[in-house]
């Protein structure tokens, strides 16, 4: 299922770490970015490659909230909604996304644009409202300026 | 060994071994803290919260099965809060557990239920959760119903720590479930059905499939035996109710590595009451084989016999009992007058490497070396010799695997050699000689000339360092093997293929004539088989008898047929690969007019005319080795296939019970 600059990468990975376990969240976030989400088969594939049980690999796949399980939209969004980011306004944010994009927490858009995560504090309590569009850090949030920022992300 | 601490528990004055936690260090002292999440022998995980104790001068509470006992430490495993704190942890479990212990077939042996009832829970003061998680049942074996699960992760670590690996959590929180590797269901899973998660689940979450109004743990009574499959020869022990077994599971010590059984030793004993039992003796008439009385049977054997005398010939399985091997011999050499009686143990291991190996604790071995063995849970091949290996490599032992051919275990190895057994522990006695081991002249010359690989070298390493190094090897390395304890105190063992192989050689069932190979290829005029045999084509003599509990092909062939009792229904002692004696017990009566093997040959003596004695209790004879060298090299003429000769005894059982589920359900997906 990898192919050769993925197999590379990972034996990169493997060779950085005393034994094989310690690997594996990191490979696995390399089977993240390849296919957007992890499969069964992606998750069979790091299981694989690293000569570590399925049963552990999924396990911990399953245990960290920031994989995914299911096919993700080319971006995702993750905007934080806990305290600093709530009291300025990010749960009409949260809304600003429904109503303008489709976008449910949890979701992706019909056409495959984006995927909405609420994730936790991401530190930029004193910029608030913040967001993550895939690895990009958005602060001082408006409708306004998600309108704009988004408009970069096709 | 290590140091011993004197601490106070509830009062009580307790002396443990250093690094004992103190769940076990109050265990030895007869106090219980309570726990849900705690396995003997493994390290404890702090995950349920119940076994929190308190530590005078601590600052607060801590958890039992990860606190270490400490030199002059005074513990107190009930006071108010922590009773408190234990009490809510039980309130919390079953707002998620179904209250249903009237019906429930754990009742009576499920630890939730009894700490509810010791603090006095009847009903969860929280908001009862129903997950409604679909029941994992379409398997003869196992039912798992994660709707009982209490995620106390004994089964996952259980299965993990034997490297089977198939159960693991997905998620996390309230929300967890315990899953196979991609929930799937067991039999889609590398799962043996082994049920050592059965035996690990403190509620109704595993369980035996077929459990269901077949009573429960006060309904039965218990009987410790010994499990005759296989070379392992695992302890176990059966439920019994009415007097029939309603189930088997894994009766080695708490704690103890060697505490398994597989799917066979679990789930066979259904074949023992199966339509393959042979339940009277039979006699050819006309070419068919027609019932007859016992009388007439072992008339009609004694004359063949007397009259064949030193032409008549013996064969065993090696999976008698010490007793019937003991009675066999007499009835060979006193009453036939035959030197032609041999065991299928020839066919893989000489008498030597049987009567010489060692003594073993599994439990302490710190390295060990696997020499030409591929023992397999999967494949069901010395399946705990495997799950036992795999089990000290989990608590921190090496393993050394030597082999010509690939062996899935090595993946658990710290030092893997893929090649030629015998040189390579040539290779391996010369670098542990290069390392500074003791060193011994005839050995020094032998390797003179062998050049060490890097893996020899590390193999070295890891044994000088060990303090309980141990050597698992097939027969035919044995006398190679043995050389290395030249070097130091490093114990071998050859591992034979069936249960009671060391006991039966060293009871002196090896032949003095001709061999089993020969007695099968038409050397005698009359052969008498008795047991399961690893024998697949019509043996060439003139009269065949068979002294088998069921209708094997061999049995078919046979002229006359005589029912024997099977291991379940047998008493006597063997002596395992290890070197332990053990005790064989009857747990249910012969099915049938079918009796113990000595007792048959007891009767055939008094039908020849001079009857034989029955031992009274026949124990092995481990013998001290003496050290001397011999050549590293294979030995010839052993190479029957462990596997083969497993699956070939084994076939009656499997074939007439629910195994033979398991292994169409194997080759469909194969």
């Amino acid at each position: 299922m990898f192919n050769d600059t993925v197999v590379k990468e990972i034996d990169d990975i493997k060779s950085r770490y005393p034994d094989r376990k310690s690997a594996l969240l990191p490979s696995l976030y390399v089977a993240q970015r390849e296919f957007g989400w992890l499969s069964s088969e992606a998750m069979e594939s790091v299981a694989r490659a690293l000569n570590v049980p399925e049963s552990v690999v999924r396990g911990t796949a399953t245990f960290y909230a920031m994989f995914r399980h299911a096919p993700a939209g080319r971006h995702v969004i993750q905007l934080c909604t806990n305290v600093s980011c709530m009291i300025l306004g990010a749960e009409q944010l949260v809304d600003f996304l429904k109503s303008k994009y489709g976008l449910t927490p949890g979701g992706t858009t019909e056409d495959g644009r984006f995927s909405l995560v609420i994730m936790e504090c991401i530190g930029a309590c004193g910029t608030a409202p913040a967001m993550l569009v895939d690895t990009d850090f958005h602060d001082n949030l408006s409708e306004k300026r998600i309108e704009e920022i988004l408009e970069k992300y096709k | 060994m290590s140091k011993t601490v004197n601490l106070t528990i509830d009062g009580k004055k307790v002396q443990a071994p250093e690094g004992t936690n103190l769940i076990d260090a109050a265990e030895s002292a007869g106090v219980h803290i309570p726990n849900l999440c705690y396995l003997k022998g493994m390290k404890g995980i702090g995950a349920c919260r119940l076994c929190l104790i308190e530590v005078e001068g601590g600052k607060g509470p801590v958890v039992g099965c990860i606190t270490k006992v400490k030199e002059g430490m005074v513990v107190k495993t009930v006071t108010d809060a922590i009773q408190d704190t234990r009490k809510f942890i039980i309130d919390l479990i079953l707002s998620m557990h179904p209250l249903d212990c009237m019906t429930c077939t754990k009742a009576g042996a499920c630890n939730l239920q009894q700490y509810a009832y010791d603090f006095e829970i009847k009903e969860s003061s929280l908001t009862r959760k129903k997950f409604g998680y679909p029941i994992d049942e379409a398997n003869p074996f196992i039912k798992r119903d994660p709707d009982y699960c209490i995620l106390c992760a004994r089964c996952v670590r259980v299965c993990r720590e034997q490297g089977t690996n198939v159960l693991d959590f997905m998620g996390r929180g309230v929300g967890a479930k315990v899953v196979t590797a991609m929930d799937k269901p067991l039999q889609e899973s590398e799962c043996t059905f082994c049920g050592s998660c059965v035996d690990a689940c403190p509620v109704n979450a595993l369980l035996e499939a077929d459990r269901w109004r077949k009573g429960r743990e006060w309904d039965y009574t218990k009987a410790a035996s010994v499990c005759m499959s296989c070379g392992n020869g695992c302890d176990i022990e059966v439920s019994l109710k009415d007097g029939g077994i309603v189930k088997i599971n894994a009766g080695a010590e708490d704690g103890s590595v060697e505490k398994y059984i597989c799917a066979i030793g679990r789930f066979g004993f259904e074949a023992g009451s199966s339509d393959a039992r042979i339940l009277a003796p039979m006699k050819r008439v006309k070419g068919e084989l027609k019932e007859t009385t016992w009388e007439d049977a072992l008339t009609v054997t004694a004359e063949k016999l007397k009259a064949a005398g030193s032409k008549a010939g013996i064969i065993s399985t090696a999976s008698i009992l010490n007793e019937d091997a003991v009675v066999l011999i007499k009835l060979a050499s006193d009453v036939i007058k035959t030197k032609n009686a041999d065991s299928s143990s020839s066919l893989y291991a000489d008498a030597n490497s049987l009567n010489s190996s060692d003594t073993v604790d599994l439990d302490s071995t710190d390295v060990i070396v696997l020499a030409g063995l591929n023992p397999s849970q999967w494949e069901r091949v010395l399946p705990a010799l495997d799950a036992g290996i795999r089990k000290r490599v989990s608590r921190g032992a090496k393993l050394i695997t030597i082999n010509s051919g690939e062996t899935r275990i090595s993946s658990a190895a710290a030092v893997s050699i893929q090649g030629d057994e015998a040189s390579a522990l040539a290779q391996i006695a010369k670098a542990l000689l290069n390392q500074g081991a003791k060193s011994f002249k005839e050995l020094e010359s032998a390797v003179s000339s062998v050049s060490v690989s890097e893996d020899g070298e590390k193999a070295a390493e890891l044994i000088l360092k060990a303090e309980n190094p141990a050597v698992f090897c097939s027969p035919s390395l044995f006398s190679a093997a043995r050389n290395l304890s030249l070097l130091g105190t490093i114990k071998v063992i050859a591992v034979p293929a069936e249960a009671n192989a060391r006991g039966v050689v060293s009871m002196g069932l090896t032949t003095g004539g001709k061999t089993f190979q020969e007695m099968i290829k038409g050397g005698v005029d009359v052969l008498y088989a008795v047991g399961e045999l690893p024998v697949t084509k019509k043996p060439d003599a003139g009269f065949l008898i068979a002294q088998t509990s069921y209708m094997t092909e061999l049995a078919k062939e046979a002229d006359i047929v005589l029912p024997a009792a099977t291991f379940l229904e047998s008493e006597g002692t063997i002596t395992g690969y290890l070197g332990k004696d053990k005790e064989v017990r009857q747990v249910i009566i012969p099915a049938g007019v079918s009796k113990q093997h000595k007792d048959i040959c007891i009767e055939l003596s008094k039908a020849m005319g001079s009857a034989v004695k029955a031992p009274a209790s026949a124990k092995g004879s481990v013998k001290a080795a003496k050290p001397s060298f011999s050549p590293f090299e294979k030995k010839a003429g052993l190479d029957a296939d462990p596997a083969a000769i497993m699956e070939s005894v084994n076939a009656s059982v499997v074939n007439h019970s629910k195994l033979l589920w398991l292994k169409e359900a194997q080759k469909a997906t194969a």
